[in-house]
């Protein structure tokens, strides 16, 4: 019976196969169909997968392992290919086809006028599956599987409008930066192998946790797991790839960029976590990176004019969040951010996608304005998702951003600080944003306004239910303080407590939390009321580009020159070296080493040739003396 | 046994059919004759018979080396319709090659010398008829001469081998010779001083004989001229039938008379090995005619399989066997297509067959198997054939010998790929119009499918032995 759960990957990838061979045979209706219904035929198997988790009762071990095939088997090395659904793989589940699916049903609408259509589908129904096949499987040789098809996905879609040359630049950079993350993934997995004798997570953790605490071998891993991570879900030093991923279609920016690929990071150390809580170092570490990367893209956010760019930073910023999170030992916490991210941030995009649709491709917000009249429905989404992002009680993000923040303090007071700061200015660069794009006057063209509508009703109501998501969704874990039992982390036990009882924060009490809380929240209403003041107020609009602005301000509207650095210091450097090692290396060494072998060959074979003379004589004058040379040799 | 009275009841029929008037039916006849060969050789699966006094044995190898023989010969019968089409006397080939296919049968499955003999020349003479079938062809006339002449000088040294290890054991009989050398001392008992040089003469004559068969270096001289000036179907027939029996036959009387004589054979083999791989790869980069690179090719194919009996270990009849199998198949393959494509050409270049995956996908694609399976690319049959060899040779030491292999087939890997490059390569139009009949489409699409097959299950064959 458990095996049907193997249809949850399959029948995206069937999806794919379909669409990627027929799709341009049968109609833009049927692709669509194909497309969605693969999907949500995905997401009602992992409901039901998810209510055989919940019904299962014992807290411990309800989790199903599917035996597919023997993959590799050579030596002492084997790699079966298995499916593993225990709560943590299974809520990915929901998040990534509920999800997923209702940024297909958007994709219908957004993408109709598309002449590729159907390649767009393809790609997206072929990354739900690779997606899939990343949570599901119980190795981390299979996770790499899924963790490449995702990276390749990514690629083809940023690059899906492949005629523009700078969106093939930013698909490129997305995957050279991705492939540095994956080597040290890889190299972590090899050193899992080499140190545990598996690659399956229940013996790689049934082994580990025998480990004393801070053993090299195990900080090694960690850190090179993280390296992956960072690639993956954009931490520094790796980030710059996503806000130029933002080139792809708006719903791809929402489902892979926002939702759920860049989470992958952050399942792969929250299903480490064994491993992680074994390496304080590590943990210090991720939380370090995170924290800083969530402050350091805050604050861009804060100067960009690109709709989908700020979301970009944005996301950047939470995920630091989500690592911070991790690196303080809140697991449950940070995969609670991600489930609520999932829902605001997917929000947000799709809302800017209505906005983009409805501006007939205009992403600049100093062109935008007013547009609260015209899109009522994506003003209003818009406008929940953005309450959520800043962490208003009692949106989804509140409660996550929350937990995260509360495990930090315990950890270390500074943290605390540190992310509340960088909470008030995301408050500020989302009410920004949301302020400049809805209300004031209409800044674009006269063309522009008279274009502008609300989006189809495909678009707009998985907007209205991932609002209501963005609303209620934090309720699956609401904290004691406030009467709650936090289902999630009940739910999700199974996987972490073992880590929970290392790391579990310090007591603190319920007065303390409340206080932490009302201080959070205070702050960024301050912030609110910031933007508020200065943007709608005082109507100031971001200047126009090439006008002098402060050097602090141009520093940061640059990105801190991060792209321009990286050039210098890596980019340079190698193409010279790479240059250099083609003039000597290659064409003074090697090539010349090729050419000579093979011209005396050929010359060789000329030669030898010549001895075919043709003549009977010769031939048997040529047999004689070398039968009376073996006789010779042999006989005397 | 019974594979050996059906092949020859075919070759009588055969010759009644231009009496009694069954030309058309013949092909059906002699196909379906082949597969009751077959068939009746799988009946005999370790059995063990010995017939005539120990004349012949049909031990489990004399029937699979049967089998390779009988189904490269019903392949080459479905490709080779056209050569017998076109023949006047077409009876005559038809018995003539089933009496060779005989004479093949009994090189496979003889237990004494005198019967190695016999089935050489039953194997020679019809090749030396066939070689000159192209009456009006100088070349196939010249073809024909040039082999006989060199053939009967071999057989001379073979011969000669022969008697002189009679003169030194007494027998004939491969189990005594073998036994009796097992202590080589006695002979000096028996004859004197002169009694180990004449048996060791004896067995370097007979090794030259069997050299001149498998055509090694450097009594390889006949094969690229009568390779190329016979008609392309009995040059396929020589490529693989003769050169599988001839290696049956070589494997077979080194392994139970000679193996425990090495220091007499063993270097001399070792330097016509390496010799035939090197002169043989190189000399076929020069060759514009495709049939005469196919001719060098099959010279280097020969040295390869020398190691296995060098290597005399356990693994050599298994590596041999796998061997000759995927050489014939892809050696049918290749050969089809280049008997087709010279309808077109009547000295097929590597140029004419420029462009020819644009016009007919199939023999380039069967075409292109058939070379990468040759150069041994996995995971076609070549790889695991040349795999298996050299991984015996290994075992037994020859480290330098592989060396020298692996470096010929790296040259052997540039003119098989000219030839793929060139099919693939935007063409200049010169194929205009390609017949292929039915026949020949299904054995290609069956040289592909071994091909493939014998590639990705390579154990099937293997562990038979």
């Amino acid at each position: 019976m458990n095996s049907i759960f193997t249809l949850i990957p399959l029948f995206p990838l069937l999806g794919f196969l379909v669409i990627g061979l027929f799709g341009k045979k049968i109609s833009k209706g049927l692709v669509g169909i194909i497309g969605c219904g693969t999907v949500f035929v995905s997401l009602v198997l992992s409901v039901y997968a998810f209510s055989g988790l919940i019904g299962g009762g014992e807290k411990s071990g309800n989790s199903i392992t599917i035996h597919l095939f023997d993959w590799i088997t050579a030596g002492n090395f084997s790699a079966p290919f298995n499916f593993l659904i225990d709560p943590l793989s299974c809520w990915f589940l929901l998040i990534i086809t509920g999800i997923g699916f209702l940024i297909h049903v958007y994709s219908v609408g957004y993408m109709h006028d598309d002449p590729a259509f159907d390649r767009f589908f393809a790609y997206l129904n072929l990354f739900i599956f690779f997606m899939l096949l990343l949570v599901l499987g119980d190795s981390y040789l299979t996770m790499f599987v899924g963790w490449e098809g995702v990276g390749l996905c990514s690629y083809l879609l940023i690059g899906f409008w492949f005629k523009n040359n700078d969106y093939n630049k930013a698909a490129n950079k997305a995957f050279i930066m991705n492939r540095i993350g994956d080597l040290g993934f890889l190299l972590g997995i090899i050193l899992i192998y080499v140190t545990f004798g598996s690659i399956r997570y229940k013996e790689v953790f049934d082994v580990a946790s025998s480990f004393p605490s801070s053993k090299p071998v195990i900080i090694a891993i960690t850190l090179l797991l993280f390296v992956g991570a960072t690639g993956k879900s954009a931490q520094i030093p790796l980030y710059t790839w996503l806000p130029d991923a933002m080139a792809g279609p708006t719903p791809v920016s929402a489902l892979i960029h926002a939702a759920t690929m860049v989470t992958a990071g952050i399942y792969m150390i929250a299903r480490s976590n064994i491993l992680y809580t074994l390496a304080p170092i590590s943990m210090d570490i991720v939380a370090g990176v995170g924290l800083f990367t969530a402050i350091f893209a805050a604050t861009i956010g804060l100067f960009q004019n690109d709709i989908k760019k700020v979301l970009a930073y944005s996301t950047v910023s939470q995920l630091g969040y989500m690592f911070l999170g991790l690196g303080v030992g809140a697991y449950t916490g940070a995969v609670f951010h991600v489930t609520t991210h999932a829902f605001f941030k997917a929000l947000l995009f799709l809302g800017a996608g209505s906005v983009i649709h409805a501006m007939s491709g205009e992403q600049d917000i100093r062109k935008m304005g007013g547009l609260k009249k015209y899109l009522p429905k994506t003003y209003l989404t818009f406008f929940i998702a953005t309450i959520a992002i800043s962490g208003i009680p009692p949106f989804a993000g509140f409660f996550s951003k929350d937990e995260i923040l509360g495990h930090a303090y315990t950890y270390n007071n500074f943290f605390w600080l540190m992310g509340v700061l960088g909470s008030v200015i995301t408050a500020f660069y989302m009410f920004r944003l949301f302020f400049l794009t809805f209300f004031g006057k209409f800044r674009g063209t006269e063309k522009q306004e008279h274009h502008l509508h609300e989006s189809p009703s495909t678009m707009t109501i998985p907007l209205i239910i991932l609002a209501v998501l963005s609303v209620v969704g934090g309720f699956i874990g609401i904290p004691e303080v406030f009467g709650g039992t936090h289902w999630l982390h009940e739910f999700l036990s199974p996987v972490f407590s073992a880590s929970d009882l290392k790391t579990l924060p310090k007591e603190m009490s319920h007065s303390k939390e409340i206080t932490l809380m009302v201080v959070a929240v205070l702050a960024v209403c301050t912030s609110i009321y910031s933007a508020w003041f200065y943007y709608l107020k005082k109507e100031n609009i971001p200047v126009a580009d090439g006008v002098a602005i402060n050097p602090v301000q141009k520093t940061i509207y640059h990105k801190y020159y991060a792209d321009e650095f990286y050039e210098a210091v890596f980019t340079k450097p190698l193409n010279w070296l790479s240059e250099k090692f083609h003039k000597i290396i290659e064409l003074k060494a090697i090539d010349r080493a090729v050419n000579f072998v093979g011209e005396s060959v050929t010359w060789m074979s000329g030669q030898a040739r010549l001895l075919q003379t043709g003549h009977i004589g010769f031939y048997i004058f040529a047999m004689v003396v070398s039968i009376i040379l073996i006789l010779f040799f042999k006989l005397l | 046994m019974k594979t050996l009275y059906i092949l020859t009841a075919l070759g009588v029929i055969a010759m009644l059919a231009e009496l009694f008037r069954f030309k058309k039916f013949l092909l059906p006849i002699v196909l379906i004759g082949l597969m009751g060969a077959i068939a009746s050789s799988v009946r005999d699966w370790n059995t063990n018979i010995h017939y005539y006094n120990y004349m012949m044995t049909f031990d489990n190898y004399a029937i699979l080396f049967t089998i390779v023989l009988c189904v490269t010969a019903f392949l080459w019968f479905m490709m080779s319709k056209d050569f017998f089409g076109s023949e006047s006397s077409k009876t005559d080939h038809y018995a003539l090659v089933l009496f060779a296919l005989c004479g093949a049968m009994l090189m496979v499955s003889y237990s004494n010398m005198v019967m190695l003999f016999l089935g050489i020349e039953i194997l020679s003479i019809p090749m030396y008829v066939l070689a000159g079938s192209n009456k009006d062809s100088l070349a196939s006339n010249e073809a024909s001469l040039k082999y006989f002449l060199m053939g009967a000088f071999a057989t001379g040294f073979l011969l000669f081998g022969i008697t002189m290890i009679y003169g030194a054991t007494g027998t004939f009989d491969l189990r005594s010779i073998g036994i009796t050398l097992k202590s080589p001392e006695l002979i000096q008992v028996w004859r004197g001083a002169g009694g180990t040089t004449l048996l060791y003469s004896g067995i370097l004559m007979m090794l030259i004989g069997l050299c001149f068969k498998i055509s090694a270096v450097p009594f390889h001289f006949w094969a690229p001229d009568v390779y190329t000036g016979a008609p392309t179907p009995v040059t396929a027939f020589m490529a693989t039938i003769v050169k599988t029996a001839a290696f049956a036959a070589f494997l077979r009387l080194f392994i139970t008379c000679f193996s425990g004589l090495g220091n007499v054979w063993m270097n001399t083999i070792w330097v016509l090995a390496g010799l035939t791989i090197l002169l043989g790869n190189i000399t076929a980069v020069y060759q514009t005619s495709v049939k005469r690179m196919l001719a060098y090719s099959s010279i280097s194919h020969a040295g390869y399989m020398l190691l296995a009996i060098l290597a005399m270990n356990n693994h050599s009849v298994g590596s041999v066997l796998f061997y000759a199998a995927a050489y014939s198949v892809a050696t049918i393959g290749a050969f089809t297509v280049l008997s087709i494509i010279e309808k077109n050409f009547e000295l097929a270049s590597v140029d004419s067959f420029s462009g020819l995956a644009k016009k007919n996908p199939l023999l380039a694609f069967a075409m292109t198997i058939s070379m990468l399976s040759l150069a041994g690319i996995p995971p076609l049959a070549g790889f695991f054939g040349k795999y298996y060899i050299f991984t015996s040779a290994l075992q037994s030491g020859y480290v330098w010998l592989v060396l020298i292999a692996v470096l010929g087939s790296l040259i052997g890997v540039y003119y098989y790929f000219r030839m793929i490059i060139k099919m693939f390569s935007s063409g200049t139009g010169e194929v205009t119009n390609i017949e292929i009949s039915t026949l020949q489409k299904i054995v290609l699409v069956i040289t592909i499918l071994l091909s493939i097959l014998l590639g990705i299950f390579p154990d099937m064959v293997i562990s038979l032995l």
